[in-house]
């Protein structure tokens, strides 16, 4: 652990991603694998930073229609006053933009929470008992996944908050309807996952020492299976993101003086743009194409790095571990899914 | 910008149509369209539009989107004439009381649907008697209220058996959603008729005659010959094209790949648009409001509150109106394309006054917080009054949040108010809003037929739809009686007192008045907006 | 190797005891034919009891005009406020001698629904697949060869990118430029009127305006549907094409670390040629079954790009049926989506299965 790596990792991100073996990637990765991982962890920092420290950064609220100086005034172009104008409600964009990322990591860190305790628990029993509860669950999770994803965080939108768009109905909506949507997922890697390592020799001779079930699954399993977890955390992640811009766009988002929320503010701003009124359009945008890069940067990197063979090349030798195959294998496919999402 | 006023673009026989600040008026009195009958030989019209069809059948469908087709292409008994909001007899020679309870419909002769059945007094029964019996949960059968039985003496006569007597506006209703005449060969008597039956039956005998149908997508139309009514006949074919998303609407009318758009173009289109040359921007008078409900039971100071207090819970939706600022919510969020409305009935409609402008604010349509200040202290509320708001966030176009975070910016800054601003999504606030969930919440109204009759008596009856608990029984006396009064001075004095009475109460805060807007290319004539509320394609012409 | 994708996953189900692969193919494929209906079966019990929790359809088109009581008069007549299991058993029974309805909404059959609109979004997820192939597969093999090189670099950030970028976001600049500025291609929408309204015409259309403009033999239809498709292609196809970007670099990567690639490059051949002669085939079999997939993903999910685009798909419209509380049309669109998704999982299934022994266990 030198300390020039740990350095040049922005100090937020042991707060987000405590539980994440970054470091250890970040000393593994040389080249440009290790230019894409800090320059996606310093996206993601920053976003990160933006988001704790919003009222500190905005110069108003994300609420606010006038000042002292009286009312902002629809769609002005950005001045001094207002470095990136205002939208058609008359919100500082600056603001809002800044606002948004708040809103944005706690749905994230809410979904991603949500669906990784259900999602574990869920693919470890069934991974862990099988039977006919692992073939009941898998079937329903396969009925989940086939169903139109965006249209679900719909439908579970309006069951979870009765169609009401409050600043935590909005964010719990959100957030538990992306829950729903991809819990499969970490199910499926969980359940392989589990199923992979329950015939591995040192579960076998546990369970013969008489270790209970339960001892089993948490000791043994869980910590052999979440070591693919920070992959799948960041592609949550990021389409979390997209997810919450996606219901934005459909008239699902969050009430906006209720919380900012860049889905919806782009979603207000599309006859903006082709009218020529670029600014309340390019900032929100900007925002989640950024965060979701930054993420998503984070993830592809923790994934080149989990896998000898995508690893830079110097290293291939040096750590072929049984990690590697799962990672790759199941990050893939979820990526198919990913672009559902944003679709 | 484009002034529009409402007093100055409404008038009973003309109509004005305000072009991107550059205002000229059309004059329209029967003869649309003058020499359209050279362009009519050229290419289609194309109309493009947002709204949605639901089914052509006028059985099975209340809605605007449905209703705009019913009006090219199924005649009535009663219509408008452009650039009026008073019906005349559409395909009728007469239409009058008989006796307090009959009102006779005489048809015109020899009268013909584009399939070439004739059109008789048996197919009037028959559109009638099947709205009433299908009943259609998405139908607009409710308007049908008074109707006891249809009769039909001979092939030319209809006469409707009233249930209530001197019915003024049964006449209204005969132009309404209920109103559509159809074709007994081809409807059926006893279910919803599917469209493609409908488009290959051709059963159609208004303006015009559907050629092609394609649901929701495009929509051809030609011209019916064989259309006698009050309106002039069509000029040129015309194809509607549905869209999914303004802008894209607006794009294409801008490139100039579609003749004209109408309903609906955002705010922000609109306004671009009018700086457009290769376009013009028509504003018309609109029916659609906005208004503010409030529960009598639940709002602050309410029956069911704790602390309930009528004078109290009075002086909250004064203090309301005092506060509400429409002019700004007009122009920052609809620049323009929305008025200031002051008055329960819009506008434009016979009756119509400004009782609120004089009472509220600072007289003249600004806000007042001095005087929403006075009047609540006046009745002994002292702090700020806690007030729970709801909207929705799209039933009435996507730009509600910004028009209620402003609403919530006005009364919070008088600091007599602070608002918990809340949206939900439509089907459940539709539930809820009954249910005495909502204290104070946001309700749009389009109308069904274009008569003061239809904002006063769905609202302010003890029986209402908005199911808020208003109850004031010389209102509600006031409502049937204008209705039943044939003499039309004396039945628009009692609408204006209702009006006045009903400014007092505050039952609903109205503030805006939505303006139909049309754009075209410069090369289109004859785009129509009027208090008919209805946008006839049949006046439009190419050059 | 690369092949225990995803779908893979599903046939452990059936046989998760490792040491009893001599069930043999033919068993293997029986039960994961029957998987199919339990699955779909799932999907329109759980449509169905979600679409009861949220309201009705009678609420939804007239609740701001009807009182209370008339709304529940309405409700009432059409029977939605029986017990939800009545209902269900009602439906399924309907649902058995298949008849799907028509829908509450509109009053259209639920088949000519899907067949319309299913049509549309077949004919856009086909547009959009040959954009993914034709972007996403080389891009792949090139980030493959040049591997932790600058271009390599650049092209993951490419593929990042395209689906970072919200559709409706990527889909309105695709429109600046090449619809109002450069006037290339038209705004939106699946063919120009003129050509709409002649194939109108057609006796047997097929509702894919590509099949209906060729029937019609008219080339300047073909012209202006395929001018058309290009905006909605590209945008929806460059999503995938970044899937697919990545996907390929991996899996040729993958293959490149083989002994017998090992063995082609100790010959002293070059990193690109090996590429394209011998990493490029294996490489393929993991993605063919990803592509099966993402066809049935594209069927059901491209609302944003549908709705940016005009393109009047089942993804679109059941987001508006959705919207209307239409029971019938939304349970029926979910059930033919089951159906399709199911099938699809099914087929790629027995290819994994076919092509890699392993699978099986």
């Amino acid at each position: 652990m030198t300390s020039d790596v740990i350095a040049s990792v922005p100090p937020v991100k042991n707060s987000l991603l405590g539980r994440m073996p970054v470091v250890k990637q970040l000393r593994q990765s040389v080249g440009l694998q290790r230019g894409m991982l800090i320059a996606g962890l310093s996206i993601t920092g920053l976003f990160v930073l933006v988001a704790v420290f919003a009222p500190l950064i905005a110069p108003y609220g994300f609420a606010q229609l006038r000042d002292a100086q009286g009312s902002f005034g629809a769609q002005q172009p950005p001045s001094a006053a207002h470095i990136m104008g205002t939208t058609v409600g008359g919100y500082d964009v600056f603001s809002r933009v800044i606002w948004g990322a708040q809103t944005a990591v706690l749905v994230i860190v809410l979904a991603v929470v949500f669906s990784i305790v259900a999602g574990i628990l869920l693919g470890l029993v069934s991974g862990y008992i099988g039977g006919w509860l692992d073939r009941v669950l898998v079937v329903i999770g396969d009925a989940i996944y086939a169903f139109p994803s965006l249209l679900l965080a719909i439908v579970l939108s309006i069951v979870i908050s009765g169609g009401q768009s409050s600043l935590w109905g909005g964010i719990l909506a959100a957030a538990l309807s992306i829950t729903v949507v991809f819990i499969p997922q970490y199910y499926r890697v969980i359940r392989a996952e589990t199923i992979r390592i329950k015939a591995e020799p040192y579960v076998e001779s546990a369970k013969m020492l008489g270790a209970s079930t339960s001892r089993i699954m948490f000791r043994h399993v869980l910590r052999n299976a979440t070591r693919t977890l920070p992959i799948i955390f960041t592609l949550n992640a990021s389409e979390a993101v997209l997810t919450l811009a996606g219901l934005g766009f459909l008239g699902f988002g969050i009430e906006p003086s209720a919380a900012a929320e860049w889905g919806y503010d782009l979603n207000k701003a599309l006859s903006d743009v082709t009218s020529g009124i670029w600014w309340t359009a390019l900032y929100p945008g900007l925002a989640i194409v950024l965060s979701v890069l930054g993420i998503t940067l984070v993830g592809e990197s923790l994934n080149d790095l989990a896998d000898p063979r995508l690893r830079g090349r110097k290293r291939v030798k040096a750590k072929a571990g049984a990690v590697s195959l799962t990672a790759v294998d199941q990050t893939l496919p979820s990526d198919v899914e990913i672009r559902e999402e944003n679709a | 910008m484009r002034d529009m006023t409402p007093a100055s673009t409404f008038t009973r026989r003309s109509l004005t149509l305000v072009a991107g600040g550059a205002a000229f008026a059309l004059a329209l009195t029967g003869c649309a369209g003058s020499g359209g009958d050279s362009s009519s030989s050229g290419d289609a019209i194309i109309v493009g539009t947002t709204d949605k069809v639901t089914t052509l059948d006028p059985a099975g469908s209340y809605d605007n989107g449905s209703f705009a087709v019913m009006n090219q292409v199924f005649p009535f008994l009663m219509n408008t004439p452009y650039g009026s909001p008073d019906v005349e007899p559409d395909i009728a020679e007469s239409a009058e009381f008989t006796s307090p309870t009959e009102y006779t419909v005489k048809l015109k002769e020899g009268l013909t649907f584009a399939n070439g059945n004739e059109l008789t007094s048996s197919d009037v029964k028959f559109s009638f008697d099947r709205d009433l019996a299908i009943a259609d949960p998405n139908g607009p059968s409710s308007l049908l209220y008074n109707l006891d039985s249809v009769e039909t003496p001979d092939d030319l006569t209809v006469v409707f058996k009233l249930k209530s007597p001197d019915d003024q506006v049964f006449p209204q209703i005969l132009s309404s959603p209920a109103g559509p005449i159809v074709d007994e060969d081809v409807f059926s008597a006893d279910s919803i008729t599917s469209d493609a039956d409908i488009v290959e039956g051709k059963a159609f005998a208004g303006q015009y005659s559907i050629d092609s149908y394609d649901f929701n997508n495009l929509i051809s139309y030609v011209p019916f010959d064989g259309y006698k009514g009050v309106l002039p006949a069509a000029e040129s074919p015309v194809q509607a094209k549905y869209y999914a998303d303004s802008s894209n609407l607006k794009l294409d009318v801008q490139e100039g790949n579609i003749d004209v758009a109408f309903r609906s173009l955002s705010a922000t289109d609109v306004d671009d648009l009018s700086g457009n040359d290769k376009v013009k921007v028509y504003d018309g008078p609109g029916g659609e409001i906005r208004y503010i409900t409030f529960n009598f039971n639940t709002q602050p100071f309410g029956a069911t509150t704790a602390d309930a207090d009528v004078a109290k819970a009075t002086a909250v939706r004064q203090a309301v109106a005092d506060l509400i600022d429409r002019d700004e919510i007009a122009e920052q969020v609809y620049k323009g394309t929305y008025t200031p409305l002051y008055s329960f009935v819009p506008a434009g409609l016979t009756g119509a006054t400004e009782v609120l402008k004089e009472t509220y604010g600072d007289g003249n349509g600004g806000p007042s917080a001095d005087k929403a200040k006075a009047t609540l202290e006046a009745a002994g509320v002292t702090g700020p009054v806690e007030l729970n708001l709801q909207y929705s966030p799209d039933h009435y176009g996507p730009s509600s949040g910004d028009e209620y975070a402003l609403i919530k910016d006005q009364l919070e800054s008088s600091g007599l108010f602070t608002v918990n601003l809340q949206s939900t999504e439509w089907v459940q606030y539709a539930k809820d809003r009954t249910a005495d969930l909502y204290p104070a919440y946001q309700l749009g109204w389009f109308p069904d037929y274009s008569d003061a009759d239809n904002y006063l008596t769905p609202f302010f009856l003890t029986e209402n739809f908005l199911g808020n608990h208003y109850d004031n029984k010389e209102v509600n006396d006031l409502i049937l009686k204008q209705a039943s009064t044939p003499d039309a001075a004396e039945r628009q004095s009692i609408i204006e007192e209702i009006q006045a009475k009903e400014a007092v109460d505050l039952s609903t805060v109205p503030y805006l008045q939505g303006a139909q807007v049309a754009v075209a290319g410069t090369d289109v004539d004859g785009v129509t907006l009027d208090a008919s509320f209805k946008f006839r394609y049949a006046p439009l012409t190419k050059g | 190797m690369t092949t225990s994708l995803l779908p893979t996953d599903a046939p452990s189900v059936v046989a998760p005891k490792p040491k009893s692969a001599g069930g043999g193919l033919g068993r293997y494929l029986l039960i994961r034919f029957l998987l199919i209906f339990p699955t779909i079966f799932i999907l329109v019990t759980l449509v169905f009891l979600l679409m009861r929790t949220i309201g009705d359809p009678i609420t939804a088109a007239q609740g701001g005009r009807l009182t209370a009581e008339q709304l529940q008069e309405r409700i009432h007549a059409a029977g939605y406020d029986r017990p939800v299991l009545v209902q269900y058993f009602e439906y399924l029974g309907q649902v058995f001698t298949g008849n799907f309805g028509n829908t509450i909404s509109d009053n259209r059959p639920v088949t000519e629904v899907l067949l319309t609109y299913g049509g549309a979004t077949l004919e856009l997820a086909f547009y959009a697949l040959i954009v993914a192939f034709i972007v996403g597969i080389p891009l792949g093999m090139l980030a493959a060869s040049l591997r932790d090189r600058v271009p390599d670099a650049v092209l993951r950030i490419f593929a990042i990118l395209c689906y970072a970028t919200p559709v409706f976001f990527a889909g309105l600049l695709l429109k600046l430029v090449f619809s109002v500025w450069l006037q290339w291609l038209p705004v939106a929408g699946r063919a120009s009127t003129r050509t709409e309204l002649s194939m109108q015409t057609l006796p047997n259309k097929t509702g894919i305006y590509l099949i209906d403009a060729i029937m019609l033999g008219n080339s300047t239809a073909i012209g202006d549907v395929l001018s058309h498709a290009v905006l909605p292609g590209i945008a929806l196809g460059l999503l995938t094409a970044g899937v697919f970007l990545r996907l390929v670099r991996t899996n040729v990567i993958g293959t490149l670390g083989t002994d017998y690639v090992d063995a082609a490059r100790s010959r002293g051949v070059s990193e690109f040629r090996l590429v394209r002669k011998h990493a490029y085939k294996p490489a393929l079999i993991p993605i063919i079954t990803v592509i099966g997939l993402q066809i049935a993903l594209l069927l059901g999910g491209a609302v944003l790009t549908e709705t940016t685009f005009e393109w009047k798909g089942l993804g679109f419209q059941l987001a508006a049926y959705l919207a209307a509380r239409d029971f019938v049309a939304v349970q029926g669109i979910v059930a033919l989506l089951a159906v399709f998704v199911a099938v699809t999982n099914f087929v790629v299934d027995v290819i994994a299965a076919l092509i890699d022994p392993r699978v099986r266990y």
